[in-house]
């Protein structure tokens, strides 16, 4: 790789000093496309593919065609550096030069000679929480708190205020159905400081007032999103479990959906059951215990645990199904859209005590992050970020546009046609002279000087 | 990861950078001096380029496409009053347009 950047570099400077050397102005403008064709190399070495593509297209597309265009329709490949007048810009040019070079050197080197380090900005880490613990009157949980502190030092600790959870946890009972049938956001992760917290849970038994606190420590790694998922174990108590989320874009064509099993009960599996929709063809098909003529997507997904799979583009009836078999709950003519981060979270819906119990798979959504200096991320930073900059470059565009057409339009050359004419007209020399020269005869001298005639004296 | 950190970089846009100023200041040829402009603002987009990626925003790249932007446009009015100048003229040397000097 440094080898690489050592060529690329060499050649881009090499092409620089050519252009500047070069007397024949078609030969500099052809080094300065090589120059430029570096640049875009270094982009695609910077991870800036889109700026690369740009810089070939505009630049050395675009730029450098108007610029050869206009050395050749004016003749001018050969204009001399004439002139002499001006020789001392040169030396003096070169002084500015090496001056500059010492200033912008100098911290560079001692910055490089120094061990000093440059602050990097707060290393993000995106968390959301999901709450699965089932609540209502016939379930014994019910989460009254929950708060994050993160450990600044051994002794002082840091509450972080976390507006988006807050909703989410105060008094909840399931939380995990609040997005249910509807597209939530990854406005459902809260950016947080990367670190290790302790995460705090108040429940109570129903009657709000007990208020035991479950609390665990959870570390987020920089440029990284988890779920955090809080749900019943098999033995009534509360457990929270850190889940890392894949955000990055699915592969292309495809969908990303992860299941999350929060039933302590049941071990979950996702399967593609066809042409099938209820639970009967499943079970008639599959004989109640084979899953045999149906696609399993997700196999016996255990309690508190996260998997993901790409799912093609189409249409699909899904159905999440228990270790026996049984069907929990069925999407029907459930649609993969290419390009979502879907969580299903499968979740018991509270209930009176006794009923049969009913399950939901309730839906989280994130958008997925785009690569670095990918179209995507540099579009979504441009037009969402900067709309405004970007309309007053618009309108900067416009008046260029205007302006080159203004310079350029044929009555301007007539203008200055006529102004040439009208300066040869404009004269300060004596009438006679511009005679002379109007009528190609001098009046001034030869035959046509008016001769005194003797007695036509002067007056004095 | 890519194993070249930003000082080379910043080495390498430091030095197109004063390549262009050089050639601003020496070349008397108009058009040579707008392209001598041109690797200034070349150099400058990829100091830009090289923090980017240094701090891990895409911000940087939006100001080098704004930066695109404006050299487009200040090349085509640029090349405009060039051509101009030369139909008044018959020379683009910039050191014959003295017609403003006090």
């Amino acid at each position: 790789m440094e080898w690489l950047f050592l060529v690329v570099s060499i050649v881009a400077v090499g092409a620089a000093g050519m252009m500047l050397t070069r007397q024949n102005a078609v030969h500099s403008a052809l080094f300065l496309i090589v120059n430029f064709g570096c640049v875009a190399f270094l982009y695609l070495m910077l991870d800036a593919p889109f700026l690369a593509m740009v810089q070939v297209t505009v630049y050395t597309g675009a730029i450098m065609v108007l610029f050869l265009f206009v050395i050749m329709l004016l003749g001018a490949e050969t204009t001399t550096d004439s002139s002499g007048r001006m020789r001392w810009l040169g030396l003096a040019g070169s002084l500015v030069a090496v001056a500059l070079l010492v200033i912008f050197a100098f911290p560079i080197a001692s910055d490089m000679l120094g061990d000093e380090t440059i602050e990097r900005g707060d290393a993000r880490a995106s968390l959301r929480l999901i709450n699965a613990v089932p609540g209502g009157e016939a379930q014994e949980f019910r989460v009254l708190e929950m708060g994050f502190e993160m450990p600044l030092t051994d002794e002082v600790t840091a509450s972080v205020g976390l507006a988006g959870l807050e909703d989410a946890s105060v008094g909840a009972t399931i939380t995990a159905v609040r997005y249910n049938d509807e597209r939530a956001s990854s406005r459902d992760y809260t950016d947080l400081q990367a670190g290790d917290y302790t995460v705090s849970a108040t429940v109570s038994d129903g009657s709000y007032q007990s208020g035991e606190v479950y609390s665990a420590v959870v570390s987020l790694a920089p440029e990284s999103a988890h779920t955090l998922l809080l749900y019943q174990n098999a033995d009534d108590l509360l457990e929270f479990t850190l889940l890392e989320d894949d955000i990055k874009a699915p592969s292309v064509g495809t969908m990303r959906l992860s299941l999350v099993n929060s039933l302590a009960d049941k071990q979950v599996s996702l399967v593609d059951i066809g042409q099938y929709t209820t639970i009967r063809s499943l079970c008639e098909d599959a004989a109640c215990g084979s899953l045999l003529p149906h696609r399993v997507l997700i196999d016996q997904l255990p309690l508190g645990d996260q998997v993901s799979m790409e799912l093609d583009e189409g249409d699909y009836n899904l159905a999440f199904v228990d270790q026996d078999y049984n069907a929990l709950r069925i999407l029907a003519g459930y649609q993969a859209e290419r390009g979502v981060i879907e969580t299903r979270v499968l979740a018991r819906e509270p209930g009176p005590p006794g009923s049969q119990p009913a399950y939901r798979a309730a839906v989280y959504n994130a958008f997925a992050v785009p690569a670095f200096g990918s179209p995507e991320a540099v579009g979504q930073v441009l037009f969402i970020d900067y709309v405004l900059p970007v309309m007053l470059v618009g309108v900067l565009l416009l008046v260029a546009l205007i302006g080159v057409i203004v310079l350029a339009r044929p009555d301007a050359l007539a203008q200055a046609e006529r102004r040439r004419i009208n300066r040869r007209r404009r004269v300060n020399r004596p009438l006679v002279s511009v005679i002379a020269q109007q009528t190609g005869a001098d009046v001034l001298s030869g035959e046509y000087m008016p001769k005194l005639k003797p007695g036509d004296e002067p007056a004095d | 990861m890519n194993p070249i950190g930003t000082e080379p970089y910043i080495v390498l846009s430091m030095v197109l950078f004063l390549m262009g100023a050089l050639g601003v200041l020496m070349r008397r040829n108009a058009i040579l001096l707008f392209m001598s402009v041109e690797l200034m603002l070349n150099s400058a987009n990829l100091a830009l380029v090289a923090f980017a990626r240094e701090w891990g925003q895409v911000n940087g790249h939006v100001f080098v496409f704004f930066v695109m932007t404006v050299a487009a446009a200040e090349v085509a009015i640029g090349l405009a009053l060039i051509v101009n100048i030369f139909r008044e003229r018959q020379s683009i040397n910039i050191d014959d347009l003295q017609q403003m000097r006090g």
